[in-house]
């Protein structure tokens, strides 16, 4: 694997406020990293300045091995797909598609070829001729990406693409997106706030937070193994349960739900009477009968989906569970939970790291 | 009559009440003194007929004795050359200045209402200014050109036949070029910057960018711009007025003001009405053409 795109001590300041802090990220050739995280943490900050739409105020950016973190946008060969499409409104979409051909020069035949077989690939043929503004959203959507694809750029960027998109097309353009990328062998930068997006699409996530990246990785290394507090939060829905706890002898841990301690084994050694975050996944606990569980709490209320049942304690913190399939259970009826001793993650009371 | 009242009072009637204030207004205020200036340019008039509706009926007699006339041509002339070369002037500079106010410098959008001080003075005020920057013994324009050895004698603006239009000409395209750039401004700042920062990617330069962006996003402000300064550049008389009334020997002398000077200096009503005919065939087809580019903007 070479590396293709590579960000060394890069920063960003807007006046006092430091958007990116020494960040260091290196992008293989031919990946699908997703950039993720909430609002306000840089991640749209980061894609626009390897895209030299922002200008970064330390470190470097290096595309394909050719540092380009002085250079303007147009020299540096990555095409990009805005949230808003960014669609020229009075060009027809052949002319959207070919618009870069036609700044660069290439002649008017070979631009109609090029179009034609873009437009064949993503189902754009029968569009050529009309206006951004004739076309759903989807097709919109969908020029967009032609108009990138069109170039055969270093690096396709995506800036939250799908978010103008409803649901179910959202989750199909999902997975178009990924199978373009796959068919192209093409390295691609994604920013999502969506963590299920950056979960099903990407080879390699990563997570940011006020600037800072905070861990990256498999999406799945994410999940098992999430390096804190923040990125456990973040990754996997509905959110994983944290319960403050005090760590006992014996690789134990007692956690306090009001009803007087209740002792859990934890997967680490920690300093005895420290306090530690116990985190549980809501899908990793099961509901069983009340005293063959690890202990024993009251239903607040329960949300079915027909598929999947969410269901609350009436405990404080507040537990969620994930169960599959139809569970019938009351309002204040008393459950028990049951989960593996694997199915526990402890995090550092303080630092919240992961221990 | 309840059922008349509540109709006024909310329903069909109170729509039409709405809209037939303003339409009474625009007719008594606008379509009857045109009506009648239409009427009255292909009727006899003399200073005895002025009070009465009904004249002996020419035709087209005072068309043809007002396209007689020796100074028609060149005041047609003159009128097309004011015409052009203000709107032309008056774009160009707001646009100039419009596109350098862009580019948001620490207090741009301040300075750019300042701008518009020249668009509310009243012509006469604007006249008077220019009758002293355009002076030519001790004006400040005569100063500058000659500082700049551009000129190496004093022009005399106002007075000399070959400048006289032009003198008035640069006071226009002063007095209606914040105009041109507010509306511009408007324009520029409703494309979106993700067009340009998609073009930038694309590879387009900044010259490619105004070119294949800016442009053709703008072209219903400027159509729309174009056709209004038309309407508003046939309209200009108080700087006529002020700055040369005409002369010297019709050299400065347009359409608009000659209609005026015709009508109340000569008291010929019905050589100024035709001409007013005329230059109103003029204005509706501009009309018709800003609310055509009006009704066809680019939207994405």
């Amino acid at each position: 694997m070479t590396t293709q795109i590579e960000f060394s001590g890069v920063n960003k300041h807007y006046g006092a406020y430091h958007a990116l802090k020494d960040i260091n990220l290196s992008i293989d050739k031919g990946s699908f990293v997703a950039l993720v995280g909430p609002s306000g943490c840089g991640k749209s900050t980061l894609l626009r300045s390897l895209a030299g739409l922002e200008k970064i105020t330390g470190g470097d950016i290096s595309i394909a091995g050719e540092v380009v973190t002085t250079l303007p946008p147009r020299k540096r060969d990555v095409a990009m797909v805005f949230q808003s499409y960014a669609l020229y409104p009075h060009m027809t979409v052949e002319e959207n598609l070919t618009y870069s051909l036609r700044v660069h020069g290439v002649s008017k035949g070979e631009r109609k070829k090029a179009a034609a077989e873009v437009a064949a690939t993503t189902g754009l043929s029968d569009l050529l001729h009309r206006y951004p503004r004739e076309l759903s959203g989807g097709q919109r959507q969908r020029v967009a990406m032609s108009r990138a694809i069109i170039r055969n750029p270093k690096a396709f960027l995506f800036d939250e693409p799908l978010s103008n998109l409803d649901a179910a097309l959202r989750v199909h353009m999902r997975k178009e997106i990924r199978a373009l990328h796959d068919r192209l062998g093409a390295t691609s930068v994604y920013v999502t706030h969506d963590q299920i997006e950056a979960m099903t699409m990407a080879d390699h996530v990563v997570v940011l937070r006020a600037g800072i990246i905070e861990q990256q990785g498999r999406p799945l290394d994410l999940y098992d193994k999430p390096a804190n507090k923040f990125v456990a939060g973040f990754i996997g829905s509905p959110a994983m349960n944290f319960l403050p706890a005090t760590v006992a002898e014996g690789r134990a841990a007692t956690i306090d739900l009001g009803k007087g301690p209740i002792r859990l084994t934890i997967p680490v050694a920690a300093p005895i009477g420290s306090s530690v975050l116990i985190g549980i996944r809501p899908e990793h606990i099961t509901l069983t009968a009340p005293g063959e569980g690890r202990f024993d709490a009251p239903v607040a209320f329960t949300e079915s989906t027909g598929s999947t049942t969410f269901v609350s304690t009436a405990t404080n913190p507040e537990l969620m569970v994930v169960e599959t399939g139809r569970r019938m259970v009351a309002n204040g009826d008393l459950v028990g939970l049951a989960f593996a001793d694997t199915a526990v993650h402890v995090f550092d009371g303080a630092t919240e790291k992961r221990l | 009559m309840r059922r008349l009242y509540s109709s006024l009072v909310d329903g069909r009637g109170f729509d039409l009440c709405l809209i037939g204030i303003p339409l009474a207004f625009l007719i008594v205020l606008s379509g009857v003194p045109l009506i009648y200036n239409v009427v009255m340019s292909f009727q006899a008039v003399d200073m005895f007929s002025l009070g009465s509706f009904i004249r002996p009926w020419v035709g087209f007699e005072n068309y043809r004795q007002l396209i007689a006339q020796p100074e028609f041509w060149p005041i047609m002339g003159h009128t097309a050359t004011f015409l052009a070369a203000s709107i032309a002037g008056q774009f160009l500079l707001g646009f100039a200045l419009a596109l350098f106010f862009w580019t948001n410098f620490p207090g741009a959008s301040w300075l750019r209402g300042l701008f518009l001080v020249s668009w509310v003075m009243p012509g006469l005020v604007v006249g008077a200014v220019w009758n002293w920057l355009l002076s030519g013994d001790f004006g400040v324009f005569n100063f500058v050109l000659r500082e700049l050895h551009i000129i190496s004698d004093n022009v005399f603006w106002r007075s000399d036949p070959a400048f006289a239009l032009w003198s008035v000409i640069i006071a226009n395209i002063w007095l209606g070029a914040s105009f041109n750039m507010i509306l511009l401004s408007v324009g520029l700042s409703s494309i979106p910057d993700d067009l340009y920062e998609a073009a930038e990617l694309d590879g387009a330069g900044a010259l490619t960018r105004f070119w294949t962006i800016t442009l053709p996003m703008m072209r219903s402000t400027i159509g729309a711009l174009i056709s209004l300064g038309l309407i508003f550049t046939l309209q200009q008389f108080d700087l006529f007025a002020a700055i040369t009334a005409g002369g010297p020997n019709n050299s400065s002398n347009v359409a608009q003001y000659w209609a005026w000077d015709l009508s109340f200096k000569q008291y010929d009503f019905a050589n100024g009405a035709a001409i007013s005919v005329i230059m109103i065939v003029v204005v509706m087809l501009a009309s018709v053409y800003y609310v055509r580019s009006t009704r066809h903007e680019v939207r994405g």
